[in-house]
């Protein structure tokens, strides 16, 4: 087993595992922790900009990677969805929603660094976690150019071996053979993706896992009744 | 089970929508309740209450979890009071919610403490063999040695040591000063025992028992108001809380009762629902103003200009147009006011002096001390008589001394107040001192006067107080002459109301209303007029006239001594109820008689060299009608003449060490204490003996040791703080001037170099770090309020409630009395073999409520050192006293309560009863000391608890069988019963486990004027007026004159308006700082909202409430003409120092006044000042103390030193700062290392030892 296939064959599970489990462990041993630790209370210079861009362009992302690459490819095929199409999409998507996030963050990591009072509050983890993220964005960008090369030449082999190496992965079936020969970057880019999923538990991200999706749709009123004996 | 799995059964969850769906009833996890539920959840819970000197003096439920106290919450369990009466409760502050921080905090000390360079010094000459007081001795000798530590004291370097080593150098430091220099040069500083007395006596006891001095502190906090022994001879009684709920009428001025007296505030606001009119008076828009119906903003120092004014109308309407019955009754019989006063002839008129006695008319059939017995004229005899009650009675004999309106001859009488139109009266022209500036100093006013002929054939004119005061308000009655005003808009007359507009800048009109409704409030309910009043005006130097002007108007008014009248001044926790059982335990009377007590402004003021600076003129204070023969006299020469005459105490007394003059006195043939008394004598007036404040900068006379416990005395009361870091402690200050001002005292010795580092030792005993035990050369941790068994009373109820042990002492702390205790213990092993048995002299002053208060009749000054008379112990000069000490038994006798309970008895303010029978209790009660010694077999003070009890059995408040048994004495020198004042409760004993139970109230005792009674609430001068027992003053009644010499001399006689005075600080401000835009302010230091004395201000929560760190309050426009913004650092700085503090920029303020906030110390975000290139300062970093002259006065019954009762007080208000923006920039924090050079510049640059 070569390096390659450690990084694309086994260090994916460990990645899931730990993101799995080191939540659960967290959520029911650490709920004080269970946080997205805003500093918004220290400092508010630039947050409405930089917080909205980022969440926007992050969430927007994730979607995106979500759908593209874990939908079946006969799926796209039975909507209509021509691969090329796809990957336009993903590439004009991309390259919005990613520029937004980067915007966002660059701001965001600025604060980070620079402002006094949010740097003193900041763990070790707080200003890791946000460097990473920002490396990982930028290598996801920086795939653009060879997407935009292989749009152009009406080649979208590329992103399907990239999905279907995903759906190997999350049908336990792991094929990292497919990624042999996709370019450095994409496999710089999937690198740093993953490790986000491995440094997850023991960051502020866990905060995703509680977005306060239903506070949408509550009722005005809610009663907690004592759990019956 | 888990959370996580809990949520995978989301969808089985049933939900139960109901309105409509607007709201839904979900069963879901609810664990996570109980984090907040387990906040508040605890183990047990412990009554105890905060020992910081607010008040408050609230009862308080701590909570203890895991072993640790995790909060505290308010008690409500007070007993009830009567039906129409608002409760105590509940009790308690922001400030005290917070006190638990401080357990856990990073302020809080630890471990026993110490300089680090001065424990390599001790344990340097121990290791070459000497024992601990020879270690200590050649540290001493050595003056590179002593530099090494002094120097750097307020600059860290402590260091851990055990309890053992750190007992021993501390006892070891006090064997040796008392071998070489004399045990009063051991002091002891410790305040207001009210809020924690067993800790206060704990180190009183200690150092009682060795013969250090312990020095008073309400004179020193400038909260005894002098005015107060002056007028009743009593040290300070008011009212509780409660009974401002029975005024109908309240003036309130200088107490922010919100603020400063939060849990008790309640009881003002409630009576207005009743119609009662609050009137504030207030420089500044202060909280307490929010409450007023009237707000008059008075100018800062110029209260008794109102007060006076409003006395003049009340004079015009109530006593002159028309005449009120009760107003003239009690005028008559508890006030001087009939009184006759002898006119002295000056320049061609006369000018007020003496008191008319039974002495100048013969006797008058007076055989018993007739000279000390005042006369009035009896409308009923129309002849002079001697009224019963005055401080002759009181004396050698029975049963006359009351205020019955009842001649010496037990004959009906009825005092003449005035005698304008009677026969045989003549009017004269008599003149008053007067100190306005821009007008006349005397001002002449007609005076209706009798000649008598006196017994040694003269013939004098007198004239009644009342006459005199009438004329002295400036009341035209139809007499003719100048100076007085029939109308209120007679501005160019003092005391209208039309001038006093001019001095306080109050509208004449609310003057004018204010005094009438006053009066006629008062004239309709008898006497249900208050006035609640407060440090703000008594830290003046002329607060005793500010006061007097205040009971002036309510002695008009008849309203002391009346439920819901009379004054209510509040200013620290005075009112130690129990203080006859506690006396003896804290200053060893049990085994010693008499304890040393100094005068701590006194002792201050001359030994922090503050003397040396004096830029007052003690001449310009004087007044053109006195005798002055003491013209020329600095105010140091005056309290120099005051030690040496027995009216104050001194510390140290001698030039010598006692031990040694004891032992000379012995040498040369003394046998016993007149022998040695004698002897004192004749070494004083041949020269050879001198009192120590004649050369205070003598090394012989420097103090030693200093041991701060309970206190912040560098911290925060130190006013003058620069001159003691420079002077006593040789540390870092920053004094911005030489001395030399002092140069031309006549009585004080001059050295041309000031000496610094006086101190030999500092201990601070203390659970928090702040600004004493930083410039401390040894800390030693003590238990805080949650961790010690004490007692505690205030002013403000009239219950005794316990500090109790919630959590054992943290970390290696103890309680105040253990930590005694085991000093006391090494101090007995090392005095074993440096020490061994002695006989100390000591030189008493001559003491109020005792025989000798009668030392020196007429008022006038007798100095044996000018020639008037020989030095005769206790009559011309100090007691001379000789104590046996056996100084390796001071462990034995600390625990163990001392044979003169029995021997001698108990006393309290002049009566005297026996304690066998509490002894014989306390001895099963507590068990017996079984360690083989002095005590051996004596009811035990070993442990916090005995003590406690201890205290309480001794004493009438808390034992009825003890009260019975003082009231009984009382009632033998009145000739009057007054046991059915307590009669109720004479089965009542109250212990310590009681009031762990729930708070008591106390039971009556004759210590106190008020009674405690389910009919009326406490007020001072209760017993005066319904019991007829006199007033504890010359005639015996409230006076409005005082007639001794040095009154006389400086002009206040009667009292009268002076404005503050000019300390001529400002004049030495660096001309870098006059250059830029600056302020010139009065420099006002009252009390915080988010702290309680320099306790609360270093809190974290407290900090997080306002500013977190020094500030200084300023007025809008006074900020907006130089510059500066809101949160602007700002240096406050004159010739005392400099302090720096964040600016507040507030509308509160009126200009030309700065507020710092009283106990802003160093500890917390000071930065360095730009002008003294040292730390920032503090409050008091630019002030100075001065000592007024009159406040000196002894051996004169009210006028005659008690501790803490009379004596000169610290004031410090009459400053004026110059204050300058500092730029963020130019701020230093001085974070450096120490280097030699910074080390060795202890002044600010340029600046000498002068």
């Amino acid at each position: 087993m070569d390096l390659h296939q450690i990084v694309f064959g086994v260090y994916p599970y460990l990645c899931l595992v730990t993101f799995a489990l080191g939540s659960w462990i967290r959520f029911d041993h650490e709920q004080y922790t269970w946080k997205s630790d805003s500093s918004q209370l220290l400092s508010k210079n630039g947050m409405r900009l930089a917080s909205n861009f980022f969440h926007i362009g992050v969430i927007a992302i994730f979607f995106g990677h979500f759908v593209g690459l874990l939908t079946p490819h006969g799926v796209f095929r039975a909507l209509g969805v021509s691969d090329m199409a796809h990957q336009g999409i993903a590439i004009f998507a991309g390259a919005i929603f990613g520029t937004l996030a980067l915007i966002g963050g660059v701001i965001l990591w600025m604060r980070r660094m620079f402002n006094k009072r949010v740097r003193a509050a900041s763990r070790w983890m707080d200003i890791n976690i946000l460097g990473w993220i920002m490396l990982t964005l930028v290598m996801g960008l920086s795939t653009l150019p060879f997407s935009i090369g292989h749009a152009e030449h009406g080649d979208a082999t590329v992103m399907l071996r990239l999905a279907e190496w995903v759906q190997s992965v999350v049908t336990l079936q792991p094929n990292p053979e497919l990624l042999r020969n996709v370019d450095t970057v994409y496999k710089m880019h999937m690198f740093l993706g993953m490790s986000v999923f491995l440094f997850f538990p023991f960051t502020r991200l866990v905060h995703i896992w509680s977005a306060p999706v239903g506070y949408l749709f509550r009722a005005y009123q809610i009663v907690r009744a004592k759990r019956p004996a | 089970m888990s959370h996580f799995l809990d949520r995978l059964t989301y969808f089985t969850h049933p939900r139960e929508p109901f309105s409509g769906d607007h709201g839904v009833m979900t069963i879901e996890d609810r664990k996570w309740e109980d984090a907040y539920r387990n906040r508040w959840r605890h183990d047990k819970v412990v009554r105890s209450t905060h020992g910081v000197n607010c008040t408050g003096g609230c009862s308080w439920k701590i909570f203890v979890k895991n072993g640790l106290v995790s909060f505290e919450m308010q008690q409500t369990d007070y007993p009830r009071t009567r039906d129409d009466l608002p409760n105590h409760e509940p009790r308690g502050c922001q400030r005290g919610a917070s006190f638990s921080w401080y357990l856990y905090s990073p302020h809080r000390i630890k471990h026993p403490m110490i300089r680090g360079r001065l424990l390599d010094l001790y344990r340097a000459e121990r290791k070459t063999g000497k024992d601990p007081v020879e270690a200590w001795a050649a540290i001493q000798a050595d003056p590179a040695k002593r530099l090494k530590y002094t120097s750097v004291r307020g600059l860290g370097g402590f260091v851990r040591t055990n309890w053992d080593e750190i007992t021993e150098i501390v006892a070891a430091a006090n064997v040796h000063t008392i071998n070489k220099w004399g045990p009063d040069r051991i002091y002891g500083f410790s305040p207001i025992p009210a809020m924690s007395m067993i800790s206060y006596a704990a180190g009183s006891r200690y150092l009682s028992l060795i013969g250090a001095a312990c020095g008073s502190f309400y004179d020193w906090y400038c909260d005894l108001p002098a005015a107060s022994p002056q007028t009743w001879g009593e040290q300070t009684d008011v009212p509780e809380a409660a009974d401002w709920y029975n005024s109908t009428y309240l003036i309130i001025t200088g107490a922010n009762l919100p603020m400063t007296r939060t849990p008790d505030a309640h009881f003002a606001i409630e009576t207005r629902y009743k119609g009662t009119k609050i009137v504030s008076m207030a420089p500044d828009y202060a909280e307490y103003v929010k409450f007023a119906d009237l707000w008059m903003p008075v100018k800062q120092g110029t209260d008794s200009a109102a007060f006076l004014a409003m006395g003049h109308v009340a004079l015009r309407e109530f006593y002159i147009d028309k005449q009120t019955p009760y107003f003239q009754e009690y005028a008559r019989k508890y006030t001087d006011l009939p009184m006759q006063v002898v006119l002295r002839e000056h320049e061609g008129g006369y000018v007020t002096d003496r008191n008319l006695r039974a002495s100048d008319l013969g006797g008058m059939n007076e055989t018993n001390n007739p000279e000390w017995k005042t006369i009035v004229w009896d409308e009923m005899s129309n002849a002079f008589v001697v009224p019963n009650g005055s401080v002759g009675f009181r004396w050698g004999e029975e049963g006359k001394w009351n205020l019955l309106e009842k001649q010496s001859s037990q004959a009906d009488m009825r005092a003449e107040l005035t005698c304008q139109g009677k026969d045989g009266v003549e009017i004269v022209s008599v003149a008053f001192p007067h100190f306005t500036e821009d007008e006349p100093d005397l001002l002449s006013r007609n005076v209706p006067a009798r000649r008598v002929k006196l017994a040694d054939g003269g013939e004098v004119l007198v004239a009644s107080v009342f006459d005199l005061q009438i004329a002295q308000y400036g009341i035209d009655r139809g007499l003719g002459g100048g100076n007085v005003a029939s109308s209120y808009d007679q501005a160019d007359v003092a005391y209208t109301p039309a001038w006093a507009e001019k001095v306080t800048g109050v509208k004449r009109a609310d003057l004018i209303r204010t005094g009438r409704e006053f009066a006629d409030n008062a004239a309709k309910t008898k006497g249900k007029s208050m006035i609640i009043m407060g440090a703000a005006i008594n830290h003046w130097y002329h607060n005793d006239l500010s006061y007097r002007s205040i009971m002036n108007l309510l002695h008009m008014c008849g309203c002391v001594g009346q439920s819901g009248g009379g004054w209510a001044h509040y200013v620290g926790q005075e009112k130690l109820r129990p203080q006859a059982g506690w006396a003896p335990i804290a200053f060893g009377l049990d085994w010693h008689r008499p304890p040393r007590h100094m005068n701590s402004t006194s002792y201050w003021y001359f030994h922090t060299d503050q003397w040396r600076y004096e830029a007052v003129k003690a001449d310009d204070l004087l007044s053109p009608a006195g005798k002055n023969r003491n013209k020329g006299y600095s105010l140091a020469d005056y309290n120099v003449a005051a030690t040496r005459m027995g009216w104050l105490p001194s510390a140290p007394h001698f030039n010598r060490n006692p031990l040694e003059l004891a032992a000379e006195a012995e040498k040369a043939g003394a046998s016993d204490e007149a022998g040695a008394a004698k002897y004192i004598a004749e070494q004083l007036k041949s020269g050879a003996l001198d009192v120590s404040f004649a050369d205070p900068d003598n090394p012989v006379n420097w103090p030693r040791n200093l041991i701060v416990w309970r206190a912040n005395l560098i911290g925060t009361s130190a006013k003058g703080h620069e001159y003691f870091l420079k002077h006593l402690l040789g540390a870092q200050n920053g004094v911005l001037h030489e001395g030399g001002d002092g140069n031309n005292c006549k009585e004080v010795k001059w050295h041309e170099k000031g000496p610094t580092a006086k101190l030999d030792l500092m201990v601070d005993i203390n659970f928090r770090l702040n600004s004493t035990g930083a410039y401390s050369d040894i800390i030693l941790p003590t238990a805080t309020w949650y961790e010690k068994h004490d007692l505690n009373t205030t002013d403000m109820h009239p219950f005794i409630h316990p500090l109790s042990e919630a959590v054992s002492p943290g970390w290696e702390s103890k309680s105040d009395w253990q930590i005694f205790k085991s000093i006391a213990k090494s101090f007995s092993k090392l005095a074993a073999k440096h020490l061994g048995t002695r006989k100390d002299l000591v030189a008493l002053p001559m003491q109020h409520d005792s025989p000798f208060e009668m030392a020196q009749p007429l008022g006038q000054v007798k100095d044996w050192k000018r020639g008037d008379c020989e030095p005769i112990p206790g009559k011309t000069m100090p007691l001379i006293k000789l104590v046996e000490r056996d100084f390796a038994s001071t462990y034995n006798k600390f625990i163990g309560l001392g044979p003169l309970m029995v021997k001698l008895g108990n006393n309290i303010k002049g009566i005297d009863w026996n304690t066998e029978q509490e002894y014989k209790e306390l001895a099963s009660l507590n068990r017996t000391v079984t360690e083989p010694g002095v005590s051996q077999g004596m009811p035990s003070l070993e442990e916090d608890i005995a003590v406690c009890d201890s205290v309480m059995r001794m004493a009438p408040e808390t034992n009825g069988e003890v009260a019975h048994k003082s009231w009984t004495a009382l009632s033998k020198k009145t000739g009057i019963d007054h046991h059915h004042l307590y009669a109720g409760r004479h089965e009542d004993k109250i212990t310590f486990r009681d009031i762990q139970a729930q708070p008591r109230k106390i039971i009556t005792a004759p210590t106190w004027s008020g009674i405690e009674s389910e009919h009326v609430s406490y007020t001072a001068g209760y017993t005066n007026i319904h019991e007829h027992i006199p007033f504890r003053t010359l005639t015996g009644r409230a006076h409005f004159y005082q007639d001794h010499e040095w009154f006389l001399d400086f002009g206040e006689g009667f009292c009268t308006f002076r404005p503050p005075v000019d300390m001529k600080a400002k004049e030495k401000v660096p001309a870098s700082v006059m250059k830029k835009p600056h302020l010139t302010l009065s420099w006002i230091t009252p009390h915080s909202k988010w702290g309680i004395h320099s306790t609360y201000q270093d809190n974290l929560r407290m900090l997080n409430l306002f500013r977190g760190g020094p500030y200084v309050w300023i007025s809008e426009d006074d900020a907006k003409s130089v510059g500066i913004a809101d949160n602007d650092w700002v240096e406050a700085i004159n010739a005392n120092g400099a302090t720096m503090a964040r600016a507040v920029v507030s509308q509160r303020v009126p200009r030309g006044m700065a507020m710092m906030y009283h106990a802003q110390e160093k500890n917390v975000n000071v930065p360095g000042s730009p002008s003294t290139g040292k730390r920032g300062g503090i409050l008091n970093s630019v002030t100075r103390v001065i000592v007024k002259p009159t406040n000196m006065v002894g051996g004169y019954v009210q006028l005659a030193y008690g501790f803490n009762y009379y004596g000169t007080v610290g004031c410090q208000r009459d400053e004026v700062v110059v204050l300058h923006k500092v730029e963020d920039q130019n701020i230093d924090w001085l974070e450096r290392p120490l280097t030699p050079e910074r080390e060795a510049q202890l002044n600010p640059p340029g600046i000498g030892s002068k």
